[in-house]
């Protein structure tokens, strides 16, 4: 058996000699969500990483501890990767809108049903984080996207734009806020809390 | 937590296979990245970026997901309330950044239990300091803060690298390690200024890592093609020498300023401000890091049979309409 | 034993050996998200405990560390069921479902104990606890509606834990004053109320929970008497800090 200075480990009773390798790629392979989390309360939701989960419940149950357990949020909102339309990435400084092919613009008329809500993000500068910039109504992706071009097309930059039908998008509860303000008492987790200089002076001194 | 940057395992001689890219294509990426604008996921990206850095974000997440066991050793005996959940909360990071960087060297192309089966098989590497025992409290303290120093070294340079997706990670990663580098600092003041026992402990634990945190940040570069067109591509941001030299400069000094010593003899800085140091025993790494270090069987065992003991779970979640793809960012 | 002692000691007692028990899985989860998430809500229960301990000390007990870190196994007033080894991941979830569901429910009722520095605590930790709960309500929902596999691990794990988690609600002498005083409800309430709020979520299941009146409570915990996993726990536990009595480490 295994033996090792990690008593938890001693407890797993391991074989000393590995076991037949596995191959566990296409047993194992979770959907990725893309998560966003707003800072503070009034300010736009931002771009946080994915995590890996089989459904959105769970993976919010995940997204709240892989992202808020660090630095506070005030709510979440998780959406599965693959429901997301992304637009080419241009060049800093430049709005990607001006590439986007010409369509012609749904008139604000047409007709209601098949209409959705999709909200729109931007990436303001490679490198950084999508923000949400707000909804449009829309019967398609595509159309969402010539929507949010008329709507935020004037802002600058804009790099990438990523368009989300609402409906897609799981988003915390306001009932829940409780649940996002527990971060800021966990003091251990925090690097002011190790104040060592006054320690290390008596040390010298007495040295 | 993470050392070099790993181009030593890259043959020397190996062609760079540029010959085969498009040459329009190539010089604007190359004139994106010397704008000092990031590469992002769906860009046009020469193989060997690609490969180079999916390496590379892939040992780094390695690293963080192995490295959570040395500490890990240790999270049921932490003494006190104050080290026991810092401790834990430590080693919750490290899987954390495992899951962070995983994510981020997804969006080149290899999906995350590809990288975990080639990690629990042996086909993968991670930082090679890990393969080393934590026989006592006083060495998990050695990791927190001088393992962790180092790798803040690292990441901060590789922060300002190129990809996107990479930086996104490392920004985040930093500032989480700022808890760690505190909270080891604290706990090595604590040991080194405390009691007899105590003070004991600790200078033999910092006797038995000194040699591993000294080829922490790999051999010095050779400078081959390679290596000069990763620099180019901001892939490698700063060679293991000056990695090594900066550690060294921020380090020393607060080692010695609370009475520890460091097993090394010929360890000083010079009038040119360059610390000189006996040069680390290179062999004895490279058979570690090829598999002969006095714990290199337990991590892949002990990593193994998280995953094999957790495919129940995995196998009852997944859901069969369910459609992997690759993160976006 | 005086009764506000008797209920802080029975609480944070509870949250120390489980949150010890669960941070075991760090870096051995199943999923690496999970294994985060565990390991916080772990982390929260040490940190419920040291805030009780502190409400100990404050009435005159020793410090929190000198408390939590040199008792022996009789000494101690938690459940049996915080104390068993980790187990598969299976008997883990259901521990954590079954307990964090009565944790939750007396909280809440704490909230308004007579106690004032008590319901204070409970206030505060209520954002925490609620996620637990959500946390353990989605996984039991998922795995037992899921494969054939994952629902008999997780019936064969409910019948196994019950008889301890009815240990939760094992009673002290000083229960009579304890809920004449104000300070907390009761424990036959609670048990009332734990019975209802489990059950709501195994329904959604292919779960079954067996009638609880046909099972008999592992007690005895609340009196010092523990399984043969407890004294090894706290020697593990305190193996450093018992390395040197003088130590500030």
């Amino acid at each position: 058996m295994l033996s090792s200075f990690d008593p938890r480990i001693n407890r797993l009773e391991l074989p000393d000699a590995p076991s037949i390798p596995t191959d566990k790629v296409a047993l194992d392979q979770f959907p990725t969500y893309e998560v966003f989390h707003q800072r503070k309360e009034n300010a736009a939701y931002a771009y946080v990483g994915p995590v890996h989960a089989p459904e959105a419940d769970v993976a919010f149950l995940f997204a709240k501890e892989q992202f808020s357990r660090r630095f506070p949020c005030t709510g979440m909102w998780v959406a599965p990767t693959s429901a997301i339309q992304v637009t080419p990435y241009g060049n800093d400084q430049e709005s990607v809108y001006n590439l986007l092919p010409l369509l012609p613009v749904e008139s604000a008329t047409a007709d209601a049903t098949g209409q959705q809500a999709y909200d729109i993000f931007h990436l303001k500068k490679r490198g950084k984080a999508h923000a949400h910039v707000g909804q449009v109504s829309a019967s398609s992706p595509e159309a969402a996207l010539q929507a949010a071009k008329a709507a935020f097309g004037d802002q600058r930059p804009v790099v990438n734009v990523w368009v989300i039908r609402s409906a897609d998008l799981l988003r915390s509860d306001d009932e829940d806020r409780d649940m996002w303000t527990t971060t800021p008492d966990k003091k251990y987790r925090e690097a002011i809390s190790y104040k060592v200089q006054d320690r290390i002076d008596r040390f010298k001194q007495e040295g | 937590m993470y050392g070099s940057a790993s181009t030593h395992d890259i043959p020397a001689k190996a062609t760079t296979g540029l010959e085969n890219e498009d040459p329009i294509l190539l010089a604007e990426f190359e004139a994106r990245i010397a704008r000092g604008e990031k590469i992002e996921p769906t860009d046009w990206m020469p193989q060997l970026y690609r490969k180079q850095l999916t390496r590379m974000i892939e040992q780094h997440a390695h690293s963080e997901i192995i490295g959570s066991l040395p500490e890990g050793t240790w999270i049921t005996r932490a003494p006190g309330f104050r080290r026991k959940m810092a401790q834990m909360a430590k080693v919750q990071d490290e899987v954390g950044h495992a899951q962070l960087l995983y994510s981020a060297a997804e969006t080149l192309g290899k999906t995350r239990e590809q990288m975990l089966s080639d990690l629990v098989n042996g086909k993968s590497k991670y930082s090679n300091v890990f393969n080393y025992p934590t026989p006592t409290w006083a060495d998990s303290n050695v990791i927190s803060w001088l393992i962790d120093a180092g790798a803040i070294v690292n990441q901060l340079a590789n922060a300002k690298g190129s990809y996107g997706p990479y930086c996104r990670a490392l920004d985040r990663i930093c500032a989480e390690e700022a808890f760690h580098l505190k909270y080891g600092h604290d706990a090595v003041v604590h040991m080194a200024t405390g009691t007899p026992i105590q003070r004991k402990m600790m200078q033999e634990a910092l006797n038995r890592w000194w040699p591993a945190i000294m080829t922490f940040f790999g051999p010095s570069d050779k400078m081959s093609t390679h290596t000069e067109i990763l620099m180019r591509w901001k892939v490698k941001m700063a060679t293991n020498d000056a990695c090594r030299q900066q550690f060294l400069d921020m380090y020393v000094p607060k080692i010695w300023e609370i009475g520890l010593t460091l097993p090394d003899a010929n360890l000083r800085k010079n009038e040119d401000g360059v610390w000189e140091f006996s040069e680390p025993d290179w062999e004895d790494f490279k058979r570690v890091i090829n598999g002969d270090g006095p714990c290199n069987a337990e991590r892949i065992a002990v990593r193994r049979a998280a995953e094999e003991n957790g495919a129940w779970v995995r196998r009852a979640m997944q859901q069969p309409q369910a459609r992997y793809v690759r993160p976006l960012a | 034993m005086n009764p506000t002692l008797d209920l802080l000691y029975r609480l944070a007692d509870d949250q120390l050996i489980l949150g010890h028990r669960n941070s075991e899985w760090n870096g051995l989860g199943p999923i690496l998200e999970e294994d985060i998430a565990f390991s916080s809500m772990a982390q929260d229960k040490l940190g419920h405990s040291l805030q009780l301990y502190t409400l100990l000390h404050e009435l005159g007990e020793a410090e929190p560390d000198t408390v939590a870190f040199t008792r022996n196994a009789p000494q101690f007033h938690c459940c049996q069921l915080t104390e068993l080894p980790i187990g598969e991941y299976d008997f883990s979830l259901i521990r954590h479902f079954l307990f964090d569901h009565a944790e939750l429910l007396r909280f809440e009722a704490l909230a308004d104990s007579s106690y004032e520095p008590l319901a204070l605590v409970a206030r505060k930790i209520k954002g925490e606890l609620k996620y637990h709960v959500l946390h353990a309500n989605t996984w039991v929902k998922r795995l037992g509606t899921a494969t054939e596999e994952a629902i008999e691990r997780m019936q064969a794990a409910l019948e196994f834990t019950l008889p301890y988690a009815l240990g939760i609600f094992e009673t002290t002498d000083a229960e009579p004053e304890i809920i004449s005083s104000g300070l907390f409800i009761g424990e036959k309430e609670l048990q009332t109320r734990w019975e209802a709020s489990v059950s709501k979520v195994l329904a959604q299941t292919a779960l079954t929970l067996p009638d609880l009146r046909t099972l008999t409570p592992v007690a005895g915990g609340r009196h010092g008497q523990h399984t043969e996993h407890l004294q090894p726990l706290l020697d593990e536990m305190a193996e450093v800090f018992r390395l040197d009595p003088t130590a500030d480490w």
